[in-house]
């Protein structure tokens, strides 16, 4: 009996192991991001942007990953995504920008429980066929047991092999501002 | 004992299965959807050399564009080969709203040349899907305001109706970017004058035309475009229209520049009515710079 008892005990204990990490992965497909590369100097708003980044962490683990389809990224001028797809992302050739990282400090946040957490995420992002190091701070925003995440971070395009001709230099940022953010929800498997 | 084996195997099951995906959390939600996209930039500009390109204006996007072409290469030292004199020179406007219909107006030296036409992009090739090219319509109408210099001599004027002094130019353009480097259009064109220039001319050409490009570097690219006049229409002495040029793109703008045997800048002169050759060296040099605006 006694047998029977911790069998049934540690099905139910296994159950809820299994229902823990299902149930602590957080997805989004529609994150707004943003790509903005506006000198100071100039009247030209060089700022892309899109709905459909995807993010996914993995709370146990602090894993965190997320994505970005480098044609969905939509500039208000024409040329200026023409361009932005042609001569400096070269988008058909590295199609995605992907970032596989993981949040340093995961257990300050509680995603249970209402409030605003920081924290800082870091890992390699890859982008026109370049692998980095970055390290950015995100705000997670837990209310009603809906999460909210987002970043603001800034990368040098030199880095990534993006090269500004120097006609452009006073119109093209070295520095590209990003921000990445969206209402996650549960990822039910 | 025993339970401790059972639970182990649990636990052991448990993590095995919760494990290996986090390798790859991005697939456990799928490939980011693909937006609906086109093949972006199958020629660098609406114009290739003298021939209009399957590309319309991107929305909301004026285009002025300004096209210069020197004097021929034959006419030798003395005129310094084509740079002091009898050069043409074209501006234009084009604009578009949607990214899809535009339309232009423009201004050619030669023959004191106005024109306007529309040009509509009637299937926009995918970017990995069908469908599989880019088709483009294109139709143009072309007013002279040259006086006829033999008025007093033959005793009456050529153009005493307005409308003699009209031609028209339309024509069907089929394109496909085969690959970030290459791209090809081909283009059956009509070109109607409403006034000949012999009386055994034929008021309509048709012409069979080409036009491509390699884009060998992120900003470079050579090119190409080629008019061949399989109609007979007339006894004066013509040429096909032939191109080579280079393409050069400086962030704003894109600067063209080539080597061409036509003089004329609007369709109805270089498609029909090239009277140079390359063989003599009836070639001249020439450029395009095109400067885009949002509006």
């Amino acid at each position: 009996m006694k047998n029977h008892f911790k069998v049934f005990l540690s099905a139910l204990l296994l159950i809820c192991i299994t229902d823990l990490v299902q149930a602590q992965r957080l997805f989004t497909r529609s994150a707004n991001v943003s790509f903005d590369a506006t000198t100071n100097s100039s009247l030209e708003v060089v700022d892309a942007k899109t709905n459909t980044g995807t993010l996914v962490i993995d709370v146990p683990t602090g894993q965190v990953e997320a994505a970005v389809l480098m044609k969905s990224l939509l500039f208000e001028k024409a040329l200026m995504q023409e361009h932005f797809n042609e001569n400096y992302i070269e988008s058909s050739k590295y199609p995605k920008g992907v970032f596989k990282g993981k949040l340093d400090d995961a257990t300050k946040v509680d995603f249970t429980k209402d409030g605003s957490y920081k924290a800082n995420v870091s890992g390699d992002l890859t982008m026109h066929g370049v692998t980095k190091k970055v390290s950015a701070p995100v705000t997670f925003t837990v209310k009603g047991g809906k999460v909210a995440a987002h970043t603001d971070f800034a990368v040098v395009l030199k880095d990534f092999n993006i090269d500004i001709p120097s006609v452009v230099s006073d119109k093209v940022a070295k520095e590209a501002k990003i921000s990445f953010g969206g209402d996650l929800e549960e990822l039910k498997k | 004992m025993k339970f401790n084996r059972i639970f182990s195997l649990f636990a052991f099951l448990s993590f095995a299965v919760a494990l290996p995906a986090q390798d790859d959390l991005l697939s456990l939600v799928g490939e980011p959807e693909a937006p609906e996209t086109h093949a972006i930039a199958t020629f660098k500009g609406t114009r290739l050399i003298n021939f209009h390109t399957l590309e319309v204006p991107g929305k909301r996007t004026l285009d002025f564009r300004i096209a210069h072409r020197f004097g021929s290469f034959n006419s030798g030292w003395y005129d310094f080969y084509g740079l002091d004199g009898g050069a043409s020179i074209r501006l234009s406007f084009e604009y578009s709203y949607d990214g899809r219909l535009a339309v232009g107006i423009g201004r050619t030296s030669l023959d004191k040349m106005f024109d306007g036409f529309v040009k509509y992009r009637l299937l926009r090739q995918g970017d990995k899907s069908k469908p599989w090219v880019s088709v483009t319509l294109f139709s143009g109408m072309y007013y002279t305001i040259l006086k006829d210099p033999n008025k007093d001599a033959n005793g009456y004027d050529k153009y005493e109706h307005a409308s003699s002094r009209i031609s028209y130019c339309h024509q069907v353009i089929v394109g496909r970017k085969f690959n970030e480097h290459f791209s090809l259009q081909i283009a059956p064109v009509m070109v109607h004058y409403n006034q000949v220039q012999d009386f055994s001319d034929n008021n309509d050409v048709y012409l069979l035309t080409a036009a491509a490009r390699y884009k060998f570097t992120k900003r470079l690219a050579v090119t190409a475009e080629y008019g061949w006049r399989f109609w007979d229409y007339t006894r004066t002495k013509y040429y096909d229209s032939f191109g080579i040029g280079l393409d050069v793109e400086t962030g704003g703008h894109v600067f063209q520049v080539h080597i061409t045997n036509s003089l004329g800048l609007a369709e109805n002169q270089f498609y029909a009515r090239t009277n140079n050759k390359w063989a003599n060296g009836g070639i001249r040099l020439g450029f395009n710079i095109s400067r885009v605006f949002t509006l």
